[in-house]
């Protein structure tokens, strides 16, 4: 039997698994709107936990993460300890968006905003920055897809065909299952992505150097500028290594997804539970990034022209290992790929269609119909990333720096939402613009004054013009900006109690 | 009431002393290779560790949040 035969055997059954696992999650929740964007309101712990997990290791963790490690190595590490602070913030901010979200019944991030700053204006913003940061997101996701399956089964199963049959399987068990679906499917993804890292990680180091502390020895011996800040390669500073853990770890916690899921949690200790596993979850770098460093010396007398293929590249065309090892490398970094998908296309059509169609055009749409349009939106936005992974145009990583710029610019407001009650429309805003365009023009116009991350400038103009022009301006009503200050006080317990005892 | 702005203030600054250990400047003393520690450079192993210290602080909080109740 030949070796591709093996490999795509192996993966195809890990495919059957997940489409399986998905479909039937089905069964298990009524098909209200609720249920499909906050499943319901009732997820547990373990699935709260492998929902994050997984979404957050998407392709990148396989191609982007060694990446790092292979053309600078040190600076890598900026992962690691972004992830390791990422979701600190929500420990204050989670909660207090799940209240709201049971008080208000809001399903959205842009929900909660809107209503904060009585702006449909703003929502529309949201949505569209938003989308604009998930259309390229999943695009990528589908592009590693294609491209992992071609270079594991040695161009036997092509671009095309790979990258279809993966998102094909995404969009099936998010159009019938939700979050729902996501959830179970993240489930296995999340445990087969970290043994699969693991198991590649330590194979390689061990396949080239004979273990992970003798490989690390020898870079010291033959490159040992990779180990320390600045790195190798171009490196980085330690301005721009700082900065840029601060902004992705800020910026963490505002993908509208992290509310959504919030609004389905049942109770702040889950919430809560999930920010304590979380930095663990950065220890899934490690294997990925020593891939990295496998890499820097293997390839040294002849560089990789695309520093991100340097899994692929190691894996299947260096170190020949068996079709089987192989096999399991690919079913999990599709895990990765697909469980990020499966997560950016139900929150990007979740998003489109409340926060922009429905908020904006059709309020007062029957919520069955909501729940129809967005299932053909997660149908659509499938079809149109994938389209665009088949044209590949190279502006596409640009689009989602620009617009996660954007995302990262939401932070100055939510917490206004939370704690400030002078906070204005007209400064929510100013900050928002003014921070976004800062960020744009330091990140593609204009070269970053001392090295500092775009998106801290975008934070400081944000924050000054936030401030500013809410003082300007008359405040809005008391009562209405107490419902979210006061409002998001009382515990989800505490609201569940005053729910029972009114009825 | 006071107990709980001690605990936000006590974390508060746990949590600031994670952050500046893996940023500039406290990340700058362990920005060496020796002592290689599980096989791993030292800088390498100084993120392992503060991920750690991170975990073991919400850990902290979380039980301190509602150990009292239950």
């Amino acid at each position: 039997m030949q070796d591709w035969w093996i490999i795509t055997g192996i993966t195809v059954a890990y495919l059957i698994v997940v489409l399986a696992v998905g479909l039937r999650a089905r069964s298990e929740q009524a098909s209200t709107l609720v249920g499909y964007v906050a499943g319901g309101r009732e997820l547990g712990l373990v699935i709260l936990f492998f929902i994050m997990g997984a979404e957050i290791f998407s392709a990148f963790a396989f191609l982007g993460g060694p990446g790092w490690s292979y053309g600078m190595g040190a600076p890598g590490f900026y992962i690691m300890a972004y992830l390791g602070l990422g979701l600190l913030p929500w420990w204050i901010l989670g909660p207090r968006a799940a209240r709201l979200g049971r008080k208000y019944g809001y399903l959205t991030q842009a929900d909660l905003m809107s209503d904060r700053f009585s702006s449909k204006g703003l929502s529309a913003i949201i949505a569209l920055v938003s989308v604009a940061a998930f259309l390229p997101y999943l695009t990528l996701q589908i592009t590693g897809a294609g491209y992992l399956f071609e270079a594991a089964t040695d161009g036997n199963v092509p671009f095309w065909l790979g990258a279809l049959v993966a998102f094909v399987i995404v969009a099936l068990y998010v159009y019938t299952s939700g979050l729902r679906g996501i959830g179970w499917t993240n489930v296995i993804q999340g445990i087969i992505m970290v043994v699969v890292a693991w198991v590649i990680g330590l194979a390689v180091a061990y396949r080239f150097y004979g273990g992970v502390g003798s490989m690390f020895r020898e870079i010291q011996a033959r490159a040992p500028e990779y180990l320390t800040l600045p790195g190798g390669g171009d490196g980085m500073s330690w301005a721009a290594f700082s900065t840029a853990i601060l902004v992705s770890a800020i910026g963490f916690t505002m993908w509208p997804h992290l509310f959504m899921k919030s609004y389905g949690a049942d109770n702040e200790r889950t919430i809560k539970k999930t920010i304590i596993i979380y930095p663990l979850y950065g220890y899934l770098l490690i294997p990925v990034l020593i891939i990295g460093f496998a890499g820097i010396l293997v390839f040294q007398d002849n560089p990789l022209e695309n520093q991100d293929n340097v899994l692929p590249e190691l894996v299947v065309n260096v170190a020949n290992f068996s079709p089987w090892l192989i096999g399991i490398m690919l079913s999990g970094a599709l895990a990765a790929a697909m469980s990020t998908g499966s997560n950016l296309v139900h929150t990007a059509s979740t998003v489109l269609v409340r926060d922009l169609f429905v908020a904006v055009f059709k309020q007062d749409m029957p919520e069955s119909r909501v729940v129809s349009l967005t299932k053909i939106f997660v149908l659509v936005l499938s079809v149109v990333a994938y389209l665009l992974a088949l044209v590949n145009p190279a502006s596409l990583v640009d689009l989602l720096l620009g617009a996660y710029g954007g995302v990262v610019q939401f932070f100055p407001l939510i917490v206004a939402v939370f704690f400030w009650k002078r906070a204005t429309t007209a400064g929510a805003w100013a900050g928002l613009i003014a921070g976004s365009l800062v960020t744009l023009l330091f990140t593609f116009f204009v070269t970053t004054p001392f090295e500092i991350h775009a998106g801290i400038w975008g934070f400081i103009a944000n924050i000054v013009l936030l401030v500013g022009v809410s003082l300007a301006t008359r405040p809005m009503p008391e009562e209405h900006v107490k419902k979210f200050v006061e409002g998001s006080k009382a515990t989800l317990e505490e609201i569940g109690e005053t729910e029972a005892s009114a009825t | 009431m006071r107990s709980e702005r001690t605990i936000a203030v006590v974390m508060g600054a746990y949590f600031l002393v994670c952050t500046l250990a893996m940023i500039w400047p406290g990340a700058v003393v362990a920005n060496r290779i020796e002592p290689m520690i599980f096989g791993l450079p030292f800088f390498f192993f100084w993120y392992v560790l503060w991920v750690f210290i991170v975990f073991v602080g919400t850990v902290i909080l979380y039980r301190w949040e509602y150990g009292g109740r239950s």
